[in-house]
Order: C-alpha cells, then structure tokens, then sequence
C-alpha cells in the first residue's frame, strides 16, 4: 500500500538507513480466538507511527505476515487495523545497536493506551537488523446490539406472571382438592381458614366484606353487629 | 493484555448500552455503494483467479487508484484495495495478469506490488525510485520460473533521466537483474514478445520532437543486445500522440499518429520498417481520438483493431500482422456508426474475437474476417439519467466462449458516459455500478418536490385572511380526494404490508417520517447524481453539469425542492429541480421572496480566509475589514469550523442530578480555527466569537503529527478535536480526542455576568465562557468529525467520526465524552443520575458504534447530516470514494415504533386477553355468587 509520505521516508531512509536497513516482520498468529488467521479481510493493515513525518503502512500478506522492509531509528507505535478482530498496540523501538554502531537494534514491546510512553509491557522479541515477532489476536469485533426480543420463557419466569399462574392453579384447584379430601381434613381445614387473620372468619377482610354500611350509619354500635354466619349473605339478599 | 482489551470493551459496554447498530437493522436501514472509481481501458480485464477456476471475475485498477475484482454474476466487490492513499492518481497505472497466473501485478506511483487475484492478499511489494513507468509479464519459460508457475514481472521506472528495467520474481518480488538506461532519455514502456524484452525510449529532439527510441534486452540476463530509434519525429511532437505500445503479444507493435490525427504509423517492435496508413477524413469531422485494441496473450493471433473517433460516430478497422515477412496489413472495415462506441479484444486459445458496444447493440466479431459472429439488440442500459441525453458506451471489456462457430455466450463489462459501469450479458443489462459516484466532491440534501409543495401550500393558508384560507383549504381538500380511489386500491396492501411489519415508510410522495431526502452528489467527472435516502438501491436521476468549482461547498439546497451548485468564477449558480434534476432557470420567486424576508437583517458579518487570516466584513459596507485574525509567524490556518447554520438547541441549561442547572454558553457565532506550526509541530486552536472577534478560547498542542489528520467539529455549547501526536513526557503516542464545552457559569442555576439580560450583544458585554475540557487517547486518527442533527435538537447529539485506518464511520455518544465526567473519582449518585461516570483517559471504540458494522467504507471524505421530520431521528450520509448512507437514532426510536415493536406479539397479546377474560369471566360469577350462597 503506498505509504502517505513516500517523499519524506525516502529522504529519511536515505539520511538514516544508508548503512543497513532494520526490517521488522510481524505475524499474525492463530489462537482460539482466531482460529485461522487466513481468513482476515485483504484490507487488514499495519501502521508503524513513528516521529511525525514518518509512518509506514503495509497490508497484510498472503502468509498472514506485516513485512516492514526498511526501517528509520525511531521509537514507533504498532497499530493492527483489521475488520474482525483486534489487536493489541506494540512499541517498536529501532536503535543503534551497542554492539556495532553499523547494525540496529529491534525490540518490541506490549504498550497500553492512556499511559506513559515509558510504561511498557511483556517484551515480544529483540533482535540485531530482522526482528520477526508474532501477535495474537484481541478478540473479534461483534457489532451488533442484539434485541430484548420476546422469549416465552422469559415471559413466564416473570414474578408477575408466577404470581398469577400461582392464583390459576388456586382457582382451579382448590375445589378440585377440596371435593378430593376426605371429610376430617376437610374439616380441619375449613376450621384453619376461618381462623386466619386476613380471610378466616374473624379476618378483617370479611369483616371489611361484610361491612354493616347501613346499620353503622344507624349508629349501631361495631360490637353489636349481627354475627357472620348467614347474617351478611341473608341481609344482602 | 487481553483481559485489560476486555475489560474495557466490558466497561464501555455496561457504561454505555446507548446508540448501537441494532442487528436487525443493520443491512436495512443503511446502505452502501462499495466503489472502485471509474474502471481504466488498460487496466480492466476479465481473469480466472487461478488456473482451472471455472468462474472469472473482472479486474480493475480504477482512476482513483483503487484495485478490486468484481463479480460478474451480480456486480458485488469481492475484494479490494487501495493504492493510492488520497484517492487520487497522478501518474499512470498499471495492472497486469499473466495468462493461467493466480497473481496480478500492479504499478502505481513508486511501488510495484504483486497481489493475490484470490482474496486479494498482498504477494510482495517493491519501492522503486522514481515513479513507475510500465509493468510488464514475461511471458517466457526459460527454466527459472517458479514451482508455483507464477511468471516474472517487468518493471521500467523512473525519472526523465535517469531509468531503470528491472526483472523481479514473480513469486518473492526479489530482482533478477536490473539494467540501467543513463541515455537520459524519457523512459516510456517496456514489453515483451517471446523472445526479447524491449524497452521504448522517447528521445527529445533539438526541436522539440520525440523520436522513439527502441532498446532490445536479453530476458534471462538483462544485457542489451540492439538499439535502434524509429524516426517519428515528423508526427510525434508530445507523448500523447503514441496510441499504443502492445504488449505480451505475439509480435508487439508500436502505434503513433500526427497531432491531426491524419496518419497511423505502426512498426513491429524488433523491426525497423514503419507500415504508413492514412486515416481517412469522416466528412468534415476531424478524428479526434484513436485507440488500438490487441490481444494480450503471445499465442494469440497477431491481430490488432485500430478504434476511431469523431464527435458524432466512430469505426474501427482491423489489421493483420504477417509474422513471416513482418507485414501489416489492412484485413477488414467496420462500419461506421452514429454515436460512440467501445471496442472490446478476447480470445479463446489463439483465436482473437472483437466485441462492438455502441448504444444499441453488441456485435461480435473475429478477427480473422468481418463476418458478424453475434448480433444482440440492447434494450437499455438499465442506468438512471435525465430525459433527452444519450447514453453513451465509453469502454469495455469483454468475455466471450464459443462453442463450434457460434457464441454461446458474452458478457461485456461497459462502462457508460453517466459514469455507470454495468454489464451486459448478450444484450441485456445484469447490474450497474454507480462509480461516478466515486468521484463525489460535494453532496447536499433535499427535500422532494410533492413535500416541497405542499409546504408552500401551508404557508400560503397561514399567511392570508382566515376566511380565503378556510376556501383554499376546502380547495386543497377536494383536490386530495381526486387521489382517494387510488389510495382505496392500496389500501389492502397497505395494511397487510403495515401488518407484516415490511415496509415501514411509503414511497417518495408519502413520506410521513421524512426519511425520503434527496441527495445529489456532484462527481468530478461532470455529472450531478441524486439518490433517495429512503430507498437508496436506486438511483433517481444523473445529469451532466458544465464546468464547476470542485468546491466542498459547490452545491447547496438554498430553497425546498432546489439544489444549486455553483458554477466556476464568473458564473453564476445553476439550479436544479431536486425530483427530476430538471435545470431551472432560476430559483422560485417564492423561495426567492422567503429569503429576502431572511436576509431583511439590518447588518451582518461575513467571515472568510484571506491571505492567510481570517477576515470579518460588514455585509452592507464591504471596504474594510471589521476584525482580523491573523495566526503567530510560521503558523498556516489548516481548519474552520462553525456551529452549523441549522443547530436547534432544545435547552439553554443542563439539568444537574439535584435538579439545579448549569446555563450553556449558547453564542451562535463561534467558530473554531486551527492553525499549524510546521517547525515547531505544534497545533493551536482558537475558539473566536466571530462579531467581534474576540478569542473566547485557546489551547496548544505540542509534538504533532501534521501529516496525520487534525479534525475539528462545533456543535451547540461544545467543540471537538483530533490530532495525533508523538510520545512526550507529557503524553504518550497515539491519537488524541479533545472535547470541551462551555457554560456561562460554573455555578449551578447562576448564569454569571448574562443573569439580567434577555439579549445580549458580544459588542458590549463580553463574558468569556467557562470552558471545561476532557482529553481521550483513541486507538485510531479520526479523519473527519461531524455532529448528529435533530429537527428540534431534544434528541441528544452524537459526535459521528471518520476511521480512515479502519475503513469505518463510528458514532460516539456525547455521554462518553462529556467534558463534566469526573476526574479521579467516582460518580457521585446526582453525577450517576446525569449519566456521568469516571473519566478514563482512554476511549476504546465500541464495535457497536460502528455505523457501517461489517461493511467497509473506504475513502469516506466528508459526511453528512440532516433531520428526519420525527425528532429521534437524524439521517447520515456519507462520501469520498465510496456512498455510505444510514440512520441514527442517538436516544433511540422514542417517536416511531422500531423494528423491534411486533404487531403480531401486539395483536396476539390482545386476543388471548380477550379469549381469557370471556373464558374466565364465568367461572369468577359463578365464585363470586358461591360465595354468597354457599355456608358450609
């Protein structure tokens, strides 16, 4: 791919890289998250971002390689660009080797957004001249928002709709079970229900149910009222 | 480092659920021209991706330096890449594929590159010094080819004086040998025949003319073996007057003619006669174009068509090459026919087959004699254009297969004067690419004309005495029931479709959302192209446009239903009907009137750039200038932006967590400047009140990449900015996002030195705004910003950015920039309730930002927004090389039922209520009289 800045990095090269020229290869390696690194788009390319002025940009190879044929002594940023997936940012630093001033040092390093230049990570490979390392990738890219669509499941594990499953299955039942139980249990058990204190016979909701309107706005006294048991249904007849 | 990648793409995730391309609405509500630019006659070919692949595809490297290959089944980009960085090529361009070879080689600029005709992967890529002169294959099997069978490339690159053939690998791109041309002369081509490699040289005479000069070279060492120059010094006096130097054939001519156009002179390459042939005058019509068609395999038959043009019709006729006695001869006419036409060469095995496209018809010829193969009527092209305009073929290419003496079967990929490439199978058109568009240097949208009417009708009632506007609206009233017995005919299917959930917004003419604008795009190559936001898969009209400024700014909507585009200086603007693309002849008195009524302001200043400042004028006394702005020394203004002319802002403050406010500054004339310092590197951005003049605001970025985009956007109370810059104790390297927004008072429910005053005049009082600031590392550079527009601005605003890197324009929600985030410190429960949280110094982009999500938009220049009539709604549209288009709802649909709203689920729902409440309503009587009467 034809780098933006052809002129200055010729220029460049010739000022800096007259003696050898450090080349820097990086390949793309498979891993879970991607399986087959084969099946990158042909637009997947790296950029090299160096000193202003200059920055290589190369697309990916047919061997899954970045090759960076030549490059300046700088301190650069790797950045992967790539449709599917990530890539984590590297550092590549091209030195002057301290060995033999004609030959560069290569070193790459993991580098994280958001901190120093200097704050480097986990070194991914060093070398005089040729550095090859090996990146893997992020993480694939999911662009899409997936819907809260309708589930019936999800519809019926609602507390709303259990609660009223729950009052069904009363409706229902109930009288079912009632007819089924033999005349003891029945018994106790209507005994049970008179006794609760919402809706047994006592329970301040019948006594709200059956609330003596008119006799109450007669000035009878609350104490003095009929009883229950076949008063309220009789009286409303 | 992968679990730190996950964590924020988490965090950003659990942050920000807002603003997302929904899944299934991506592929429906955005659409997408992937576009090459217009296909070149050389460098566009039909070629098997690998040898024994059954299938072709057709090849392309573009005007705009794109390199794609295109199915020729339904027209869809398989693969592409682009060469040249700013879209844009200014030297010549170079694709070659060798016969049964699985690669193509390209040149463009200083690189030669070989490139994976598969998927479109690179081989190898060489720099070459100087710029690339002609790529060439060499066709030879001398025993150094490959295993694998790819062939050898030659490259001749280069300056005017200094040039170099090299011979590189076909597989590794390593050189295997190079041989030096220091004659000084101008290195031209290089081609190839079986046997020899030729380079052709143009040597520049005393006077001017070209003589060509011929080198002949050993292709397995590189050495010379002869030279010889051709006189052609009577004819050529510029390059342009070479037709055609053939290439790979079995026996490569070399073709000029004199600048009238009045002879052909063709000489076979290795030989030294030169074959003389008059061109025969067409009536009074001056020949204005030659072109030579020839085949491009060596075992084809030594067979070329030499193509003529004259304004009104053309004809071709065909030579023969006699490879024994080195002869050409004439072997047959074409007829001439009216119009123009486009010449097409293939072959099948040695034999030569010629394809005619005119706007008629497409003819198939062999070389061998002048009988019609195949003769198919074309129907129509099937493009968009405006009544009245011919539609011309202006190249192609073409792919035949022959069964016995018969042509089972030819597709021709043509591409037409409206800029449209489609392809013809026999005669019919299969599909069409709009790569005119490509080419779009300015797009405007507008509303169509049947709203635009009815608009003016509506102003019209509200503008006269009640009771005349009470007899036009019973007027308009019984003029739309003419329309009812057609609305009554659509009705069923209306409802079924409105049922089913398929369409959610009519045709053009009933357009109750606003989605249906028009966009006309003005491409560079002349023409004014207008497509239908709403129903983009089709293009409305394409018409051609006269000479005008290749401005950002050149077409304009100025009234309902017009576009206008401004013409080169001295012209004035054309107008246009924005349905039809009809010229009009003047924008309506009734939009006229209206924008007197506009510009009934007593004063008003006019800013522009001027010698390298920024001047301010007043627009009635335009002598001197009101203010100035001129940058430091060194410094050049590299960007302005103001807030756009159309920015309603729904609320002058910002509601706080405890239900105090904070006042925005609101200035309606803010403009952001930024200028660069090229020695220094740096950036300076200066925030000025455009009435006075008056810097409101400024920073100074240091260490920064020029030759890295610097974007900048304005918007309501806030302003944003992009920039890359180098590592610095200060900053680490990479890319930069600055937001910063300004409120008249950082106290809340105070509104500073404005609380007395209902207006006020930056003249006299002058209260600097309290700017507050967030910068964000980003992982990529934004190329271009620009904001979401609603019709009334509730709907909150989303900063929409170009990745040039990544091929995408993503959408980033002004809550995940928000300057007010806090710093250091976790949201406080009234900050939560803003929506504010932590500021983090990097801002990873969420995939489901992504406005184009797994598509590709390459080339995006400029975008584009507009409000829908529904205030959710905002309508984007994108372009460059490629036409990107969708809709964005930043605070989701709140005023139109989504695709996610089921009107089944909704009608099911309702009925199984019903069902339930007549099933169970017996049986809750029957309780209820039981209890009642039953005591137990």
């Amino acid at each position: 791919m034809a780098s933006v800045r052809l002129l200055s990095l010729t220029l460049f090269g010739f000022l800096v890289g007259l003696a050898t020229s450090a080349q820097l290869s990086v390949g793309v390696q498979s891993s879970q998250l991607l399986p087959n690194p084969s099946t990158l788009p042909p637009s997947t390319h790296a950029v090299l971002l160096g000193p202003p002025g200059i920055r290589y940009d190369v697309p990916l190879r047919r061997d899954n390689t970045f090759h960076f044929p030549d490059l300046a002594e700088a301190s650069y940023l790797l950045t992967v660009h790539c449709r599917d997936h990530f890539f984590a940012p590297l550092r590549v630093d091209v030195t002057k080797s301290e060995v033999d001033p004609s030959q560069h040092t290569l070193t790459a390093w993991q580098t994280f957004r958001g901190n120093e230049w200097e704050h480097k990570g986990a070194v991914y490979g060093s070398a005089q001249e040729s550095l090859t390392i090996q990146i893997p990738s992020g993480g694939a890219k999911d662009f899409y928002q997936a819907r809260g669509g309708f589930s019936l499941m999800g519809f019926v594990k609602s507390p709303m709709i259990l609660l009223s499953l729950g009052a069904v299955v009363m409706i229902f039942g109930m009288p079912y079970m009632m007819d089924n139980m033999d005349e003891e249990t029945k018994k106790e058990f209507q005994e049970l229900q008179r006794k609760q204190p919402l809706t047994g016979e006592e329970g301040a909701a019948t006594q709200l149910q059956n609330f003596d309107l008119a006799g109450w706005m007669a000035g009878k006294s609350s104490g003095s009222s009929t009883p229950n048991t076949g008063g309220g249904g009789a009286k409303r007849r | 480092m992968l679990a730190r990648l996950l964590i924020l793409a988490v965090s950003s995730l659990l942050l920000r659920p807002a603003l997302a391309v929904f899944a299934d609405e991506a592929w429906n509500i955005d659409y997408h021209y992937a576009l090459l630019g217009e296909p070149q006659q050389d460098t566009t070919f039909f070629h098997q991706p690998y040898a024994g692949s059954r299938a072709s595809l057709v090849y392309t490297l573009s005007n705009k330096g794109a390199l794609g290959a295109v199915n020729p089944r339904d027209g869809s980009l398989i693969w592409r890449q682009l060469l040249a960085s700013n879209g844009s090529t200014s030297t010549s361009t170079f694709l070659r594929a060798g016969e049964n070879a699985d690669v193509l080689f390209s040149g463009i600029a200083s690189q030669a590159a070989a490139w994976s005709a598969g998927d479109g992967r690179l081989v190898w890529e060489v720099n070459v010094a100087g710029d690339v002169k002609d790529v060439e294959i060499l066709e030879l099997s001398d025993g150094s080819a490959t295993a694998s069978g790819s062939k050898d490339a030659l490259v001749l690159s280069g300056s005017d004086s200094h040039a170099l053939v090299q011979r590189l690998d076909g597989a590794t791109g390593t050189v295997k040998w190079q041989h030096n041309l220091e004659s000084g002369d101008i290195p031209y081509q290089v081609s190839a025949s079986t046997t020899q490699v030729f380079a052709i040289l143009l040597h520049k005479t005393m006077l001017g003319y070209y003589k060509i000069k011929v080198l002949s070279l050993d292709p397995v060492t590189g050495h010379k073996t002869d030279e010889y120059t051709l006189s052609s010094e009577n004819e050529l006096t510029s390059t342009d007057g070479i037709i055609a130097v053939g290439a790979n054939s079995a026996s490569p001519i070399i073709a000029w003619t004199d600048a009238t156009h009045s002879v052909l002179k063709v000489n076979i390459i290795g030989t030294k006669q030169i074959a003389s042939f008059n061109i025969e005058k067409s009536g009074e019509e001056a020949v204005q174009q030659i072109q030579i068609h020839a085949p491009h395999h060596s075992t084809a038959l030594a067979h070329f068509l030499v193509h003529f043009q004259t304004a009104t019709s053309h004809w071709a006729e065909v030579f023969h090459i006699d490879l024994k006695r080195n002869k050409i001869e004439k072997a047959y006419d074409l007829p001439k026919l009216s119009g123009k036409g486009a010449f097409a060469t293939s072959t099948s095995d040695a034999n030569v087959y010629f394809t005619r496209v005119t706007d008629g018809e497409v003819i198939a010829l062999s070389s061998a004699s002048h009988g019609v193969l195949g003769r198919w009527p074309i129907a129509g092209f099937g493009v968009a254009s405006v009544p009245g305009e011919a539609i011309e073929p202006i190249r192609a290419v073409s792919e035949l297969s022959i069964k016995g003496d018969l042509v089972s079967a030819i597709r021709t990929a043509v591409l037409l004067s409206t800029g449209d490439w489609i392809l013809l199978r026999e005669g019919t058109s299969v599909w069409h690419r709009p790569e005119g568009l490509a080419g779009t240097f300015s797009a405007a949208f507008s509303v169509p004309a049947p709203v635009e009417s009815f608009v003016e009708k509506l102003e019209k009632e509200a503008s006269i005495n009640p009771v005349q506007a009470y007899i036009l609206r019973i007027k308009r009233h019984i003029e739309d029931l003419q329309h009812l017995p057609a609305v009554i005919v659509t009705l069923p299917q209306r409802f079924i479709s409105g049922f089913l959930g398929t369409s959610a917004d009519g045709d053009i003419g009933s357009d109750s959302f606003g989605f249906h604008k028009i966009i006309a795009c003005a491409t560079e190559g002349g023409r004014l192209i207008a497509l239908d936001a709403g129903a983009p898969d089709r293009i409305l009209w394409n018409r051609k446009i006269g000479n005008v400024a290749l401005t950002e700014s050149a077409l304009q909507s100025p009234a309902l239903g017009v576009f206008s585009l401004a013409g080169t200086p001295g012209i004035g603007p054309q107008y246009f009907n924005a349905s039809s693309g009809a010229v009009l002849p003047g924008l309506p008195s009734t939009s006229l009137a209206k924008e007197a009524a506009d510009s009934d302001i007593s004063q008003g200043i006019q800013f522009t750039l001027e010698n390298g400042g920024l001047q301010a004028y007043d627009t009635n006394a335009r002598q001197s200038a009101l203010w100035s702005f001129a940058p430091m020394p060194n410094e050049r203004i590299i960007g302005l932006v103001s807030r756009p002319v159309n920015d309603p802002v729904a609320s002058i403050g910002k509601v706080l967590g405890d239900r105090r406010v904070l006042y925005k500054y609101l200035n309606p004339n803010l403009a952001l400047l930024t200028t660069a310092d090229d020695k220094a590197k740096s950036v300076n951005l200066y925030l000025l009140d455009t009435i006075s003049g008056s810097i409101m605001h400024s920073s100074s970025h240091q260490g920064i990449n020029l030759d890295d985009p610097i974007s900048s956007t304005m918007s309501e109370n806030w302003f944003a900015y992009s920039f890359t810059s180098d590592a610095s104790p200060l900053a680490p390297k990479g890319h930069y996002l600055v937001v910063g927004e300004m409120f008249e008072s950082l106290v809340p429910n105070d509104r500073g030195p404005l609380s007395a005053t209902t207006n006020f005049s930056t003249l006299d009082l002058n209260p600097q705004p309290f700017t507050l600031v967030h910068s964000y590392q980003i992982p990529e550079s934004l190329s271009h910003l620009t904001v979401t527009q609603t019709r009334q601005g509730i709907t909150s605003r989303a900063l929409l950015a170009v990745l040039a890197d990544s091929h995408a324009i993503i959408s980033i929600p002004y809550m995940a920039l928000d300057p007010r985030r806090p710093v250091d410190r976790d949201a406080t429960t009234d900050e939560q309730m803003e929506g504010l949280f932590r500021y983090a110094p990097v801002l990873e982009f969420d995939p489901k930002w992504y406005l184009n999500h797994r598509r590709e938009v390459a080339g995006i220049k400029h975008v584009l927004t507009t409000p829908a009539l529904i205030e959710s709604t905002s309508i984007v549209f994108a372009y460059g090389l490629d036409v990107f288009g969708t809709r964005l709802s930043p605070s989701f649909s709140f005023d139109i039922l989504g695709k996610d709203f089921n009107k089944f689920q909704m009608l099911a729902t309702v009925a199984a209520l019903a069902v339930a409440t007549v099933g169970v309503a017996p049986l809750v009587m029957r309780k209820q009289i039981n209890m009642r009467w039953q005591f137990t």
